[in-house]
């Protein structure tokens, strides 16, 4: 194979000692079993394909598709290896080989006919204010939701504003497509209202990629925006008297460091909180993340069942979290598994504690 | 490719245990050391019934047999050198029984360090080897390797928590070794045997471990040194003076600038560091230990002294000697940090002169060493740091190694203290142990008759370690 991507890598793929510690917490290698799973399985056949030792495959391509950018391996690594970066690279390299899902297509034909992951004319809530927010495909989809996020923000004095976004590209990244990651970007960049200024951001993906996808925009997250605001409305918040769990999204735990903020938020908001067994930094990953939605929705699934038993078993009412992908992947996994706890975005529950 | 019916063997395991996928078997023929080679297939057995049927079938057809846990090795004990099948045991992953009564654990191969303490940590005792992979390593790579760790000083290596285990041998036989009792003397010990014989004698399917009560007290100390024979002294001296204590690290200054410049920490800029601790059940038995060692630093010029009780505060202390790994992959760019002479041990006395001898070795080979390790068991640590794609350094490695070597035999040292010995160190293994090689051999035609435990590995292995298998790593020619 061509490889053209992976070739700047070729370093971080010696410093890679090979100690196996990413085996550890891999949402992946847990379920799968066998070493081609886990990170550093995943390394070798990269370090096979940049050599020629080995030549791509559909099995190949399947193996390296499924990995969900968690992030775990890199928390646990001896060698601090970025895989996520690792597996962006070769993802491209195996893309310019052909190896691309109709699924993977699919996905990236809607984003590319509608600027949004479902390929629907998405209608933007509209708020007029001076600070724009960035709501991000999956919340603009829900609109109603989008409105509550918004009214969050408006409560605790910001002007937000609105506009007709597009989705950032991280579809395009994950799954290897950089030329439409180019295009998408530039797409992306021209319907922010002042790519100089700073916005508020309300998806936890799309402020992680950003941050890391473009480093001259200036992304704030919601959360942030709401830690910081929160002291002076403190006394207007709504005592819920509800047991949750919370789940970790990977990229605002693992990604961007943030572990107390959350529960911060559910105490403000009198939420009895029961911790899973793996939480903040260890917390298993709901196998939404790195395209696997699209790569391999059965694992996806499975991935979120066994994060959903987890959330069950301490006996907690609701299981929030605060990304929308995550939401999503666990309402479905809790419908699969009987409905015996409710999925609720922590947004959600901070709206109705001003409410 | 060997001979290899990979259809007999999912008939065996199950369709979906067998894998003869190129890019899964380029996986597996790698583990954590430079090595690399490709095997012919990889199992996945459950049962110990599985394995006794692998093993019948590859022992009459003369196919090579690689049992492998998490592939953490250092030295290429589960790189297949002569191709073959690997037994992945990790799927035999069950804790069969936790005896608190008569104080032992059985538990199958697969079974991870850090889990089975997780199960035995609410009734307050513990498995205590602790290698510090011990998140994801497995019993039965631990045992096959005799592992150790920080507190082995204290409570031993994995020899000393095996009471007992079951074996297959070559032809399939299943045989039970040791007792479920503290002590047996009841002929020869050939559990012992099978601890650290790299998986060249038979497959450990089940073990028997003892586990001793968590201490519920825990002090950290650490002092600092200009010199690096300071410190030496200082450990010498801790260790002659019959101090109780569960743990004594050494760090250099190679190891204190790579943790410096990684991560900020401001570690002073010394010749050496010290961390000891002493842990029990009463607390002023603690105090008059951990106060003895640090009286001791003091008098041999130690500084900066600190002692600690606190949980937060120890990993603190303790947090340069945790990230030095990571630290020492980043030390220069272009370099990776290898295990190569690694883990020797070497009498308390000389620690310090080991130290100065890495320094001086590595500076006559153009490679750059680290000396930090666990001076309580007098095991000293060494990482090679180099450029693995330039050819004429995997010479000035080899010299190194073999200088490295020289000096361990000839203070009465041993070639590896804890990472054992594959094929990196079989060179230097061979010219320690030379006399019972053949000793070796014998024991090991007696119980493996058609060598396809683990073959090439130990006393069979390649006298050049760099050219005993494809290298992992792509080396150019063109020179330094």
């Amino acid at each position: 194979m061509k490889v053209k991507y992976i070739k700047d890598w070729e370093n971080e793929l010696n410093i890679c000692i090979r100690c196996a510690y990413c085996f550890e917490g891999c949402p992946v290698f847990k379920e799968l079993g066998w070493e081609i799973d886990g990170a550093r399985g995943k390394l070798i056949v990269v370090y096979g394909l940049l050599t020629g030792e080995l030549e791509p495959s559909e099995y190949i391509a399947e193996k390296l598709f499924q990995c969900t950018f968690c992030r775990d391996c890199v928390e646990r690594c001896s060698a601090d290896i970025s895989v996520p970066d690792i597996m962006g690279a070769i993802r491209a390299d195996l893309f310019d080989a052909g190896y691309s899902y109709d699924s993977h297509k699919e996905l990236t034909k809607k984003i590319e006919n509608s600027g949004n992951i479902f390929g629907n004319e998405l209608k933007v809530p509209v708020f007029e204010g001076d600070k724009a927010v960035l709501l991000g495909c999956r919340l603009v989809e829900r609109k109603e939701d989008s409105e509550k996020y918004l009214t969050i923000l408006e409560k605790l004095g910001v002007k937000t504003k609105t506009f007709n976004e597009s989705c950032c590209g991280m579809p395009f990244a994950v799954l290897g497509d950089k030329k439409g990651f180019k295009t998408q970007q530039d797409k992306f960049i021209e319907t922010l209202p002042d790519k100089n200024e700073e916005f508020i951001c309300a998806c936890t993906t799309c402020v992680f990629f950003i941050r890391a996808k473009y480093p001259d925009l200036k992304a704030k997250y919601i959360i942030d925006e709401i830690v910081e605001r929160l002291p002076d409305y403190k006394g207007k918040l709504k005592k819920l008297n509800i047991k949750v769990t919370y789940h970790d999204p990977c990229n605002v735990a693992r990604g961007m460091d943030m572990v107390d903020e959350p529960r911060m938020l559910l105490k403000e908001i009198g939420a009895e909180l029961i911790e899973m067994p793996t939480n903040g930094k260890q917390a298993e990953c709901c196998g939404g993340g790195g395209g696997l939605l699209v790569s391999d929705d059965k694992l996806a699934e499975k991935l979120a069942e066994k994060r959903v038993e987890q959330a069950i078993k301490t006996g907690a009412e609701i299981l929030t979290t605060l990304c929308p992908t995550c939401e999503f992947n666990l309402k479905n996994a809790v419908e699969k598994l009987g409905g015996k706890i409710e999925v609720k975005n922590l947004l959600d529950l901070l709206y109705e504690s001003m409410m | 490719m060997g001979l290899v019916s990979v259809q007999t063997l999912k008939e065996i395991v199950g369709a979906e245990n067998a894998k003869d996928d190129k890019a899964d078997l380029y996986v597996y023929g790698s583990d954590s050391s430079v090595h690399q080679a490709m095997p012919w297939v990889v199992v996945r057995p459950h049962t110990i019934e599985e394995v006794q049927n692998i093993m019948r079938y590859a022992n009459p057809r003369l196919i090579p047999v690689i049992a492998r846990g998490a592939g953490s090795g250092m030295s290429g004990q589960a790189v297949p050198i002569k191709g073959g099948i690997i037994m992945d045991l990790k799927k035999m992953n069950k804790i069969l029984e936790i005896n608190l009564e008569d104080t032992f654990v059985r538990v199958e191969p697969g079974v991870v360090d850090d889990d089975l303490n997780r199960a035995l940590k609410p009734h307050n005792v513990f498995y205590p080897p602790a290698p510090a992979s011990s998140r994801i390593a497995t019993i039965g790579g631990e045992i096959a390797n005799n592992a150790s760790g920080v507190r082995s000083v204290k409570y031993g290596a994995v020899r000393d928590s095996v009471l007992g285990m079951k074996v297959v041998m070559a032809n399939g036989d299943l045989i039970h070794l040791g007792a479920k009792t503290r002590v047996e003397a009841t002929g020869y010990q050939i559990d012992r045997l099978m601890v650290g014989s790299e998986g060249t004698l038979g497959i450990i399917v089940e073990a028997t471990l003892k586990f001793v009560p968590i201490p519920k007290y825990r002090c950290l100390g650490i002092a600092k040194f200009n010199k690096l024979g300071d410190a030496g002294n200082a450990i010498s001296e801790i260790m002659s003076s019959g101090i109780i204590l569960s743990m004594l690290e050494l760090m250099d200054n190679i190891a204190i600038k790579a943790v410096n410049q990684a991560l900020d920490l401001g570690l002073p800029d010394v010749e050496a560091i010290l961390m000891f601790e002493a842990d029990g059940m009463a607390k002023e038995g603690v105090d008059v230990e951990v106060k003895r060692m640090m009286e001791i630093c003091k008098k041999h010029k130690g500084f900066g002294l600190e002692l600690s009780y606190d949980a937060k505060e120890r990993t603190r202390i303790f947090s340069g000697r945790k990230k030095l790994f990571p630290s020492l992959s980043r030390y220069k760019e272009g370099y990776v940090c290898t295990s190569l002479a690694d883990d020797m041990a070497v009498p308390y006395s000389k620690m310090a002169e080991m130290a100065k001898m890495i320094h001086e070795i590595a500076k006559r080979n153009n490679v750059i060493m680290t000396a930090y390790g666990h001076c309580g068991s007098g095991c000293m640590h060494t990482k090679i740091l180099m450029d693995p794609t330039k050819e004429a350094q995997w010479e000035d490695a080899k010299r190194a190694v073999f200088e490295i070597y020289n000096f361990v035999r000839s203070v009465g040292g041993t070639t590896s203290a804890e990472h054992g010995i594959g094929i990196s160190k079989a060179p230097a293994f061979k010219r320690e142990k030379h006399e019972s090689l053949e000793l070796m051999r014998a024991l090991k035609k007696a119980l493996d008759p058609n060598n396809i435990l683990n073959p090439g590995k130990l006393m069979d292995a390649p006298d050049d370690w760099v050219t005993a298998t494809k290298l992992r790593y792509t080396v150019k020619l063109e020179g330094k």
